[in-house]
């Protein structure tokens, strides 16, 4: 297991011409619908009804249309955090539990300042949802940097482990003692997000999703954090050579990932949630990887690739209330898209890139492949 | 805790868990060889384990069962060693997506079978013991050779892949597709060749260490995996990259495994606390094998 660059490649080194990847993007989404048709197909006791109750419940009425839009503000954040570890050449496999963990601080933060005025209150849950999930990212940031431990499996190994303490924590300690779920006490409704599109669970919190990529953005684009961030992204070794603490760029962006995902969970809670129930974050960590993925880990892109995302959840939940088929397919139709986008098929069918990669040698797959693709860029 | 009435079973206990983990991780070592590391271990258990006793459920064989078992993690192992390698895409991300398939597949088709997402019982025979003169021997006998036939299976299965890689042309092959794959052309061989045999024997491998999962509950339970074939690629780790050493690491794990199922015994720590056990044992294992191996360097 030794130290590899692995993630998958930056908006910032794209090979393929802007149409052709819009093409290739084109196709990805379209697989990705097929495969779903082809699952309902498959499964759907009543197949016009599950394929009505997919693509087009979600925008079937305010109610559905406002949580599908909900559920994109987590999946931004979280998208983002991934994105800004692979820019850097990390692997964030942590981010259930991040996101989870995230929660849980917002939450107990709300809980135990009842009296301080609200929007301190909503800005320092909003931290320590950040600094939980920064936090336990940074512990595999730190274990790479000094160690040279392989962030993949530690941030897993961490995230598997800290997912069952915030199970214990939620069920023991916090629990609320009046409920019969196994949740923790709601917070106070003055700290909640305000809802703009009643009775769906949208909220403000929409505009901090938002605001957030929109920053990473320039952040990514603009400062010497970001430059720096990206030509160690796309070249460790050049980068070292230009003076560039490679370390830090191990430990950081982890660290930032890491915190991203707990405000995720975090603005979870404070806009839709309200109170930690057992396993309210489940996926949130695993859909944010294929954020990343559609979106080329460029920051703006992820705000449209949350939403089909989004989309894609939304239809599948209907699905599974409407008939027999379980709302899994989704974790199905993301593989579908993990494996046509990471295999390039779309850019094989429509980009230039076609020559190039005839030229590789034969020796080079895998972690081999991934240096010759380094080397080239 | 008794000491005496305890140790006994709670050793036979951790010899019986380090079965999947040793299948596993034997079988990542092959792909781990040929220089990728197979996170798509995770996956591959957990298809094995759903379709070895679906397989066995409905022949009423648990041979076939088993065969059943592996051929779905192979086929598996097959879509994705084919992706990786003829698309040149990256081995992670289709690992992960190997992982994603498995559990939403099992989860939709446990759905669509049995009605239930959750826990899956099966009226199903016990795997048969292999019964030995050896298991005469007190206290060892019992705990080595007691065991049922997969778990022997794959102790042998340990010396075989021991005899495959340092003993036969194609474990060479392998090991140089791994460290210097321009020799591997440069003898007119083909390294994805042994990539992707690597991969199968992976899948085949996942497929016994699922079956044997499912098969030995009687039951399928949801994230029957849970975290082994993670687990496993620390082991392979952890063991040097060696089978010798891939055993003793998966006897470290099994240990952790099955002292905290005994722990819920006598031990006032809630239960989430002791299901972490494995994952903190395995993340300390990795943190010092890392920091063993920097001490080394220097």
């Amino acid at each position: 297991m030794a130290e590899t660059s692995r993630a998958p490649r930056t908006h910032g080194s794209r090979r393929s011409p802007v149409g052709g990847k819009f093409a290739g993007l084109a196709i990805t989404l379209a697989a990705s619908f097929a495969a779903a048709i082809l699952l309902l197909l498959i499964f759907a006791e009543d197949f016009p009804t599950a394929l009505r109750l997919f693509f087009l419940s979600p925008f079937g009425n305010k109610y559905y249309f406002g949580n599908m839009l909900a559920s994109t503000v987590p999946l931004m954040l979280a998208g983002l955090g991934v994105s800004l570890a692979f820019a850097s050449r990390n692997f964030n496999l942590g981010g259930e539990g991040q996101v989870y963990a995230g929660g849980l601080a917002a939450v107990v933060v709300c809980l135990m300042m009842p009296d301080a005025p609200p929007v301190i209150v909503q800005i320092l849950a909003a931290l320590a949802g950040a600094a939980a999930g920064g936090g336990i990212g940074s512990v595999s940031g730190a274990l790479k940097r000094s160690l040279g431990v392989d962030e993949l499996i530690s941030s897993f190994l961490i995230s598997a482990s800290v997912v069952l303490i915030v199970d214990y924590l939620i069920t023991g300690p916090f629990q609320d003692q009046s409920s019969n779920f196994q949740t923790t006490m709601a917070i106070a409704p003055a700290l909640r997000f305000a809802r703009i599109m009643q009775p769906s669970s949208l909220s403000t919190g929409i505009f901090l999703g938002l605001a957030i990529c929109l920053l990473a953005k320039l952040a990514l684009d603009r400062t010497r954090f970001g430059y720096e961030l990206r030509v160690f992204g796309s070249n460790g070794e050049f980068a070292k050579y230009c003076g560039i603490d490679t370390g830090l760029y191990t430990l950081l962006p982890m660290g930032l990932s890491g915190a991203l995902h707990g405000l995720a969970g975090a603005a979870m809670i404070m806009g839709s949630y309200y109170k930690a129930m057992k396993g309210f974050s489940g996926g949130v960590g695993w859909s944010a990887i294929s954020v990343a993925l559609i979106a080329h880990n460029n920051p703006l892109a992820v705000i449209p690739s949350a939403f089909f995302l989004a989309y894609l959840e939304a239809g599948a939940k209907s699905v599974m209330v409407g008939s027999n088929v379980s709302s899994e397919i989704v974790a199905v139709v993301q593989s579908v898209i993990f494996f046509l986008i990471t295999a390039k098929i779309t850019e094989k069918l429509v980009g230039p890139s076609r020559r190039r990669a005839k030229k590789k040698t034969e020796a080079g797959t895998g972690r081999t492949a991934t240096r010759q693709e380094e080397a080239q860029r | 805790m008794n000491f005496a009435t305890d140790l006994v079973p709670m050793l036979s206990g951790a010899v019986a868990a380090m079965t999947p983990l040793l299948f596993a991780a034997l079988g990542g070592l092959f792909t781990e060889l040929t220089g990728m590391l197979n996170i798509a271990l995770e996956g591959l258990i957990t298809l094995g384990a759903f379709f070895g006793i679906l397989g066995a459920s409905a022949t009423g064989n648990l041979a076939l069962g088993v065969a059943i078992g592996v051929a779905a993690s192979t086929l598996t192992a097959l879509l994705y060693g084919e992706i990786t390698l003829r698309f040149k895409a990256n081995v992670f991300i289709t690992g992960l997506a190997t992982n994603l398939l498995a559990s939403g597949i099992t989860v939709v088709l446990s759905q669509q079978l049995f009605n239930t997402k959750g826990v899956v019982p099966f009226e199903l025979p016990d795997l048969p013991v292999v019964t030995t003169g050896l298991s005469r021997i007190p206290l060892l006998g019992p705990l080595f050779f007691g065991q049922n036939i997969l778990a022997m299976s794959s102790w042998l299965a340990a010396i075989v892949a021991w005899v495959v890689i340092r003993r036969t042309p194609f474990g060479m092959r392998l090991r140089a597709t791994g460290s210097n794959p321009k020799a591997v052309v440069a003898l007119g061989l083909k390294p994805d060749r042994y990539r992707l045999a690597a991969i199968l024997i992976s899948g085949a491998s996942c497929g016994l260490a699922g079956s044997y999962l499912s098969l030995n509950l009687s039951a399928y339970v949801p994230n029957i995996s849970s975290g082994r074939g993670w687990i496993a690629l620390v082991a392979i780790y952890l063991g040097g990259r060696r089978p010798a050493g891939i055993l003793a690491a998966c006897l470290l794990f099994a240990g952790a495994e099955a002292f905290s199922n005994y722990a819920q015994g006598f031990l006032d720590v809630p239960p989430d606390f002791i299901l972490a056990i494995p994952y903190l044992v395995t993340l300390a294992a990795l943190v010092a094998g890392a920091a063993v191996r920097r001490a080394k360097e220097h």
